[in-house]
């Protein structure tokens, strides 16, 4: 099983995979790739998978929700995706929360949510 | 996995974080822990280890399975020999850091465990000492 990050651009947005148990440099190169990929790519936001994940300490998730807060600076939405159940139980009692993010529970129903969100900002200009 | 198993972890760089959660996770999971409280478990290590690393820059995590009767449980303890903690009760406080972290990791690693003793004086160091204890 791949440590590093899987970025890949599928239809308008990019998807970010994260590995198990990431270490804090993994971590820290989360914000950097994915906002270079966002600027390299013309896509309308990030779905983070986190499907993998084991453990999402205070650190990993501060660095989530920076990196939303900077795809929203650059135009985009984050979507965290795939949260496993142990993971969510650990993290809210851990008190940690991801900021400017919309989760949805896979990376499928991040990709049907993200057409939606095209058409409803073409709808309103 | 016997009742007196035991051993540590030196954190001296970044990735020995990481590693202390590695081996947390695997002794967690030989008691018998399921995949729940294993992250609790986890996630309080990387916490507390991180501490170690952000505030005295190395330490070392002791870990020892533990068993009162018929009810097994880990116990991790985190020796540094840093500054110290200057204000306990702050420290406790949620969201209050010194270290431009987010001021949660000794509040959120008391919750997800089932016990925690801090000894700290200043200038001499700090050992934060943690338990879980597996429900059956």
């Amino acid at each position: 099983m791949s440590d590093d990050i899987s970025v890949l651009r599928v239809r308008d947005v990019l998807l970010v995979t994260m590995p198990a148990d990431p270490d804090d440099a993994t971590v820290s190169a989360l914000q950097t790739r994915t906002l270079d990929a966002m600027e390299q790519h013309d896509v309308k936001g990030l779905i983070l998978d986190l499907s993998r994940v084991e453990i999402l300490d205070s650190y990993f998730a501060r660095t989530v929700a920076e990196t939303a807060k900077m795809v929203t600076l650059m135009g985009g939405e984050t979507f965290i995706a795939g949260m496993r159940p142990s993971v969510a139980i650990t993290a809210t009692e851990l008190g940690v929360t991801l900021g400017a993010t919309r989760t949805v529970l896979n990376v499928n129903a991040a990709l049907d949510a993200v057409p939606r969100l095209s058409q409803k900002k073409r709808a309103g200009r | 996995m016997s009742d007196d198993d035991q051993g540590a972890v030196q954190i001296e760089v970044e990735s020995d974080i990481a590693a202390a959660r590695r081996v947390v996770r695997e002794v967690a999971t030989s008691i018998g822990f399921g995949v729940t409280e294993t992250a609790r478990i986890v996630t309080a290590a990387s916490e507390l280890g991180r501490n170690v690393y952000k505030y005295a820059s190395k330490g070392t995590m002791h870990w020892r399975t533990l068993r009162n009767g018929e009810i097994s449980g880990v116990e991790l303890r985190f020796e540094d020999h840093g500054p110290g903690i200057a204000d306990l009760d702050e420290a406790f406080q949620e969201g209050h850091s010194t270290g431009g972290g987010l001021g949660m990791g000794l509040p959120g690693a008391k919750r997800l465990m089932d016990e925690m003793e801090i000894r700290t004086s200043n200038g001499e160091g700090t050992t934060v000492t943690v338990r879980k204890w597996r429900q059956h």
